[in-house]
């Protein structure tokens, strides 16, 4: 099938059909489609006090924020209720974190969901943690349910390492997945000891990465404190709002357009190409929850 | 001569070739998994005063991966050979990461060094930049980071002695990409200058498309650069003139449908575009304030 070409152009004269995709690759404003169908519930939780003045993150508000994110996100009445509508007792969770040394999944993060889990009912000898090794990991090859949990940071490949890219350690060799770019890195969900299990995403927004520069794409000059949490069940949407929000404050931080280089364009592809969920504005409920000051959506 | 005999001759002469085939092997090996001597040399007995060597690892092309995972990708693109990494360690300091690079050709080393410049220096190397504890700078084939974060006065101070003694045992300075001698001096804002082999780094500054409709490829030489109140210019320069007709053709199709004759078009978001073509190269201006500025910057070039 000969692949469809969509520029610049297209992105700026046609008010419908391209504009979920000039959205995710340029800073151009979002135009909002027609509403259909259901909508993938996101929620967006911030805490100023969540970094201290030394940007030591507080385990304790990690906590809480987590909890409220969860509970408003299934719409239980309490955080227990909440974790049992997402994880069954007899499940085996697998926590795919991501161990990139200079952004890790937050150690209390992870303990937050931990024992969120653990008050679904589930026995701690049931849930793993893990990243670079879940292929080994019996709790992985077992695992009946996925919790997929990463910060949000720039990517030289793939534009954006998001939620989506985060499943890229499900395979023996990752590299057979960086073709175009990364494009089609929602394949992956679709393998059959992937797809369907995962019951939670949680993007850490707490200091994103917006901007890489030398061999390991870290400079602490690059990263904000934003102090939040993007919490959804459909990864698409998850990872389309951080990157709106990624792609405004590298507007905000240059003062003038500076577009991902390559484009995130895997997002836009596993909403167009592989419907693995939506990545369009208009069918996601966004839900903003704590501190709003700077909150760039 | 027996069938036995005659067997047992085969198989003798058989092991014998597998033994000298796999000798052979071995024997190449540690060419392909050790630096190359000129390498080697710049880190030779490198010490950092009050930090510790830790360790030194090399990779080559097979297994960068391992080293920057997906990142690799970029360093490919650039055309990398080998890498010698070393990590220096001291108490409460954050460890130093030294990182060469032999991108095999100075035009590499360069584009790998502008992929990511945003304040361009010449205190190190021929073009070095310094953000929040990494700094980097390239030399002749080379591409060095040094890295040390968070950033200290006394890791800062350190990165940059190291930068000091490798940046000396390059002894000679390498040329530039060729292409970079068609852009205009006027109004050029340094630092902004990409030189690059991959459509991935089109987008740089502008959002053009997420496909290769110019056809770049290691085959080609491209190149972005911002002008002050211009816009931005990208140079490509193809093998053949035919390959940058197909370029041109495409640009018409896709940026300038409506005026395939003038090819500098007012597009929806109110700025001007336009391109030439002069033989193998292609020239294009995007995000021009007016039509005017199109035009300055197109006949700029030579």
């Amino acid at each position: 099938m000969k692949k469809k070409i969509i520029t610049r152009r297209d992105f700026l004269k046609d008010s419908a059909s391209f504009a979920l995709a000039g959205s995710l690759m340029t800073q151009l404003p979002v135009k909002m489609l027609a509403e259909e169908g259901r909508k993938s519930r996101v929620v967006l939780i911030r805490h100023q006090d969540v970094l201290d003045k030394d940007q030591k993150l507080q385990e304790e508000i990690v906590s809480e924020m987590l909890d409220q994110a969860v509970t408003t996100l299934t719409g239980a009445s309490d955080v227990k209720k909440a974790w049992k509508q997402l994880i069954n007792p007899t499940d085996i969770v697998g926590i795919k974190s991501n161990i990139w040394h200079y952004l890790p999944t937050p150690p209390a993060l992870e303990s937050a969901i931990v024992s969120g889990v653990r008050s679904a009912g589930v026995v701690e000898k049931n849930i793993g943690i893990d990243d670079r090794g879940i292929l080994r990991n019996p709790i992985f090859k077992n695992a009946t349910a996925l919790i997929n949990v990463r910060p949000l940071r720039t990517h030289y490949w793939s534009g954006v390492g998001t939620l989506l890219k985060n499943y890229i350690m499900f395979v023996e060799k990752p590299s057979d997945y960086h073709d175009d770019t990364c494009a089609d890195l929602a394949k992956i969900w679709k393998l059959p000891h992937i797809e369907g299990k995962t019951r939670l995403n949680i993007l850490v927004m707490f200091t994103p990465l917006f901007h890489s520069i030398g061999p390991h794409a870290f400079n602490a000059q690059y990263t904000w404190a934003y102090r939040g949490l993007l919490v959804g069940l459909d990864p698409v949407a998850v990872d389309a709002t951080g990157l709106r929000i990624l792609l405004a404050r590298r507007q905000e931080y240059f003062q003038e357009e500076r577009p991902l280089a390559p484009p995130a364009k895997h997002i836009y592809l596993a909403d167009s190409r592989h419907h693995l969920g939506t990545a369009d504005p208009a069918k996601i409920d966004l839900i903003k929850l704590g501190w709003q000051d700077g909150a760039l959506i | 001569m027996n069938y036995l005999s005659f067997l047992n001759k085969l198989l003798i002469a058989s092991a014998v070739i597998l033994i000298l085939t796999l000798f052979m092997n071995l024997q190449g090996q540690p060419e392909m998994n050790q630096p190359h001597p000129d390498m080697q040399r710049l880190l030779h007995d490198l010490t950092v005063e009050n930090w510790e060597l830790f360790e030194e690892n090399y990779y080559n092309r097979d297994n960068l991966f391992d080293y920057i995972n997906g990142g690799a990708e970029l360093y490919l693109s650039y055309g990398f050979q080998g890498l010698i990494t070393r990590l220096y360690q001291r108490g409460e300091q954050p460890d130093i990461i030294v990182d060469v690079f032999d991108m095999g050709t100075s035009p590499n080393a360069y584009g790998i060094f502008s992929h990511s410049c945003e304040q361009l220096s010449n205190e190190i190397g021929q073009g070095s930049q310094y953000t929040m504890g990494l700094l980097q700078f390239w030399k002749n084939r080379y591409y060095v980071s040094i890295l040390a974060s968070p950033e200290t006065d006394e890791s800062k101070e350190t990165i940059f002695k190291i930068a000091r003694v490798i940046e000396k045992r390059i002894e000679t300075e390498g040329a530039l990409p060729t292409i970079l001698d068609y852009l205009p001096k006027e109004k050029l804002l340094p630092a902004s200058i990409r030189y690059f082999k991959h459509h991935a780094w089109q987008n740089t500054y502008y959002f053009i498309t997420a496909e290769n409709i110019f056809n770049i490829t290691s085959n080609t030489e491209a190149v972005l650069a911002k002008y002050q109140d211009l816009g931005i210019l990208m140079l490509i320069e193809y093998p053949r003139e035919e390959d940058a007709s197909v370029a041109q053709d495409n640009f018409i199709r896709y940026f300038a449908p409506e005026d395939p004759i003038k090819k500098v078009v007012r597009i929806e978001d109110g700025t001007w575009t336009g391109e030439r073509l002069s033989g193998n190269l292609l020239i294009i201006v995007f995000d021009a304030p007016e039509e005017a500025a199109v035009h300055e910057l197109l006949n700029a070039i030579e």
